[in-house]
C-alpha cells in the first residue's frame, strides 16, 4: 500500500518539476490570491469591529452605563453614587452626565441636536472627546455662558455641504441662544469645536453640568453616568462587582447599548464575507479542476497505457492528488507571504475609516479555516477530474 | 503457456454485429516468437487485447501461467499484468516528464522494488536495449527506434512471462523497424523470453518461429497447428 503511495509521490513529483511551469505558477498564484481573500476582508472587518467598539467606549460610553432605576428620571444623589463607585477596584472614573433636548439657534438658523451636560474634569478621565477639539477649547470646571458644540452641527456657510441641519459655519466666538425644555433661553458663547468621527458626538453639544442644573432648578443628580474600567473586555463582571458593592441603578455594558447597530452592521458584513469566501473558494475549485482535468484528458492515451502496463488506476490518481496538493501548499504559502506584505502595507498606511486608521486583525481561527477550505478543495479538485478520465476503459483510451 | 479456447469478442448486436473474434483457440508455448498476421480488421489487435487482458472476451476460456484469468477480478487483472505480462504499443507513449530510465523502472516501483534495485534491474535492461548511456534522456530527446527500445525494455522489467507487441515497428522506417525486430529477436533467443507480436508487413515474417493467420476473427493457419510448412495467405 505504502509503495502505491511512493510510485504517485514519484511520478507527481516529476510532472511537477518537468511540467508546464507557467501554468503551475500561474495556478498558484490563483489559489493564492484566494487565500488572500479569504482571509484578507474578514481581517478587515474584525478591524473595523475593533475600532468601531473602541470607539463606541472612548466616545460614547465608557465602559458601563449606570441609568436611572426604573420608574426614575434621574439618577438621585450622584454625589454620593459617584464618590462610591470610584472606589470599587476595577473602575478607573465615572462621569455623570444629563442628556436634554434643546433648540439652538444662531443668526435665524435653528436646529435641536442632544444637548451633554457633564463634569468636564469627570468627563475627560472616562472619554476622549475632550483631545478631538479642532478648533478652540474644551469646557473647563467653571464654565457657565460657554458651549461646545460638534462639527456637524456648527456645520458649513454653504448649507449643501452639511449632513445634518446646522447652525450655518458658525465659528468659536460667536453666539448661540439655547432654548431649553422649560422654555428657558440664554446665550452661549461658542468655546470649541469637536470632530471625532464619532457621529454621536460631532452632532450635538455640551455645556457643563452646573450650568444646565442651574437652568433646570436641580442639584446632585443625573441621567447617566458613564464608567471607565481598568480593561476592556470583563464588563459583565464589573458590572456583578458594582452590585455587589450595592449600585442599585441599572447598569448596562457598552455591548448592550450598541448592540442592535453593531450587530446589525457586522451581521451584514458577515453575509457580503460569506458570498465572498463561497465565490473565491468556487473559483479555487474550478481553477485546479480545470488544470487537473485539461491535464488528464491530454495524457488520456499516456494513462491508458500504463495502466495497461499494470499501473493501478488509484496510483494514477494519487498523483494528481498529490499534485493538488502541491498546488494548494505552494498557494497558500505564496498566499501567507502575500498577505503578510498586504499587512505591512496596511501598517505602514492604514486604512482610514470615520473613527480612525483600521488595522486588520488576524486571528487564528480565520486562518486555520482559509487552509482548511483550501484544502478540501484542492482534494476535490485533484480527486474528480483524475477519477473520471482514469475511469475510461483501457482500450478506448489507447484509441485516442 | 497461455491456453485460450473457442474466443469470441462480438460487438454490437443483432444484423449490426461484429465478430472480432469467431472462435479462436490458441496454445502458446514458453519461448516461441509468435508472429499474429493477417490484413487490417481480421481480429489480431483483439486477440493480442485479450491475451493481454486488456479486454474480456465475450465467452470462451483464457489461462496464462495456469491461471484462469477470466475469473480474475479488475483489481487481480492489473496486478497480473504488472507482473506476468509486458506490453509495447504501436506508439511508445512514454511518460515525457521521465527520463528513459525512468520510464523504464515505473513498473518495478509498482512492485516494491527499492531504488537501488530498480536502478541496478534498469541498467542492465537499458544496456540490453542498446541505450544505457542515455538513460538520462528524455523521450523528446529521442528518435523514435530510440523511444520504442525504452518501451521494450519498460515492457521487459518486470521479467514478464510473454510479451505482447501490437504492430510495434508500424510508426518507423524500415532500419528502425529492422532493429527492432532484431533487438525483439535477440530477447527471445538469448532471454528465452516469449514473444507475441502482431504484424501486417509481410518481411516481417522472417523472424517470427510460427506464424498465426487471421482472416475475419478466426485463425486460417497457425503451423504449430498443422506442424506443416507455412501456406502462404491468400
Ligand atoms: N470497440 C469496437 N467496437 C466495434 N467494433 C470493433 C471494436 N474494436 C474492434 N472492432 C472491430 O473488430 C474487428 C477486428 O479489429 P482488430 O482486432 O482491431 O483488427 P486488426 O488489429 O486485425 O486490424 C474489426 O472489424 C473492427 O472494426
Ligand atoms: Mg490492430
Amino acid at each position: 500500500m505504502l509503495d502505491e503511495e511512493k510510485v504517485a509521490f514519484f511520478l507527481a513529483s516529476r510532472l511537477i518539476a518537468r511540467g508546464n511551469k507557467g501554468t503551475l505558477a500561474l495556478t498558484i498564484m490563483i489559489i493564492a490570491m484566494v487565500f488572500v481573500n479569504l482571509i484578507f476582508l474578514p481581517s478587515i472587518i474584525s478591524g473595523v469591529v475593533v475600532l468601531f467598539n473602541q470607539q463606541t467606549i472612548d466616545y460614547s460610553y465608557g465602559n458601563l452605563v449606570i441609568e436611572p432605576r426604573s420608574n426614575q428620571i434621574y439618577i438621585e444623589n450622584v454625589d454620593q453614587l459617584q464618590q462610591k463607585i470610584t472606589r470599587i477596584p476595577g473602575v478607573v472614573a465615572s462621569s455623570p452626565r444629563y442628556t436634554a433636548g434643546a433648540t439652538i439657534v444662531h443668526k435665524g438658523k435653528s436646529t435641536t441636536p442632544l444637548l451633554y451636560a457633564i463634569n468636564p474634569e469627570d468627563e475627560k478621565q472616562v472619554l476622549k472627546i475632550y483631545t478631538k477639539i479642532i478648533s478652540g477649547d474644551y469646557l473647563s470646571p467653571g464654565d457657565t455662558d460657554q458651549i461646545v458644540i460638534g462639527y456637524q452641527l456648527a456645520g458649513n456657510k454653504d448649507e449643501k455641504a452639511d449632513r445634518i441641519p446646522s447652525l450655518g459655519g458658525v465659528d468659536v466666538g460667536q453666539t448661540v441662544d439655547v432654548t431649553f425644555s422649560n422654555g428657558v433661553t440664554r446665550q452661549y458663547r461658542i468655546k470649541g469645536i469637536i470632530n471625532s468621527n464619532s457621529f454621536s458626538v460631532d452632532s450635538n453639544a455640551y455645556i457643563t453640568k452646573k450650568e444646565l442644573e442651574s437652568v433646570l432648578g436641580i442639584s446632585n443628580r443625573a441621567r447617566q453616568i458613564l464608567v471607565r474600567t481598568q480593561t476592556t473586555g470583563n464588563e459583565e463582571a464589573m458590572r456583578t462587582t458594582l452590585m455587589t458593592y450595592g449600585v442599585q441603578e441599572k447598569i448596562w455594558t457598552w455591548q448592550e447599548k450598541s448592540a442592535d447597530f453593531l450587530a446589525s452592521i457586522v451581521g451584514s458584513f458577515d453575509i457580503i464575507n460569506l458570498i465572498g469566501n463561497i465565490v473565491s473558494l468556487i473559483i479555487a475549485v474550478v481553477v485546479i479542476f480545470i488544470v487537473i482535468f485539461i491535464n488528464t484528458v491530454y495524457r488520456r492515451k499516456q494513462i491508458g497505457i500504463l495502466k495497461a502496463i499494470g499501473i493501478d488506476r488509484s496510483i494514477i490518481i494519487k498523483s494528481y492528488i498529490f499534485q493538488a496538493l502541491f498546488i494548494f501548499f505552494c498557494g497558500t504559502l505564496a498566499g501567507g507571504v502575500l498577505l503578510l506584505l498586504v499587512l505591512q502595507y496596511l501598517t505602514a498606511s492604514p486604512l482610514v475609516f470615520p473613527g480612525g486608521p483600521v488595522a486588520p486583525v488576524l486571528d487564528t481561527f480565520l486562518v486555520l479555516r482559509a487552509i482548511a477550505s483550501l484544502l478540501a478543495v484542492s482534494l476535490i479538485a485533484g480527486y474528480v477530474p483524475s477519477w473520471l478520465t482514469t475511469n475510461e476503459d483501457i482500450l478506448s483510451a489507447i484509441r485516442g | 503457456m497461455i491456453k485460450g479456447r473457442d474466443l469470441f469478442k462480438i460487438y454490437g448486436k443483432g444484423t449490426v454485429e461484429v465478430r472480432a473474434l469467431d472462435g479462436v483457440s490458441v496454445q502458446i508455448d514458453r519461448g516461441e516468437f509468435i508472429g499474429v498476421m493477417g490484413a487490417s480488421g481480421s481480429g489480431k489487435s483483439t486477440l493480442l487485447h485479450l491475451l493481454g487482458l486488456l479486454d474480456r472476451p465475450t465467452s470462451g476460456s483464457l489461462s496464462i501461467d495456469g491461471v484462469d484469468v477470466g475469473r480474475l477480478d479488475e483489481r487481480g487483472r492489473t496486478l497480473f499484468r504488472l507482473q506476468r505480462l509486458g506490453y509495447v504499443f504501436q506508439d511508445y507513449a512514454l511518460v515525457p516528464e521521465l527520463t528513459a530510465e525512468e520510464n523504464v523502472y515505473l513498473p518495478s516501483m509498482v512492485r516494491g522494488m527499492t531504488s537501488r534495485e530498480c536502478s541496478r534491474v534498469c541498467g542492465e535492461i537499458l544496456t540490453l536495449v542498446g541505450l544505457r548511456d542515455r538513460r538520462h534522456h528524455f523521450p523528446g530527446e529521442m528518435s523514435g527506434g530510440e523511444q520504442q527500445r525504452v518501451a521494450i525494455a519498460r515492457a521487459l522489467v518486470n521479467k514478464p512471462s510473454i510479451i505482447l507487441a501490437d504492430e510495434p515497428c508500424a510508426n518507423l522506417d524500415t532500419q528502425n523497424s529492422r532493429n527492432i525486430l532484431e533487438l525483439i529477436k535477440r530477447l527471445n533467443k538469448e532471454l528465452g523470453q516469449t514473444i507475441v507480436m502482431v504484424s501486417h508487413e509481410g518481411w516481417h515474417k522472417k523472424y517470427f518461429d510460427r506464424i498465426i493467420y487471421m482472416s475475419d476473427g478466426k485463425i486460417l493457419t497457425d503451423d504449430h497447428q498443422e506442424n506443416g510448412p507455412l501456406p502462404e495467405p491468400a
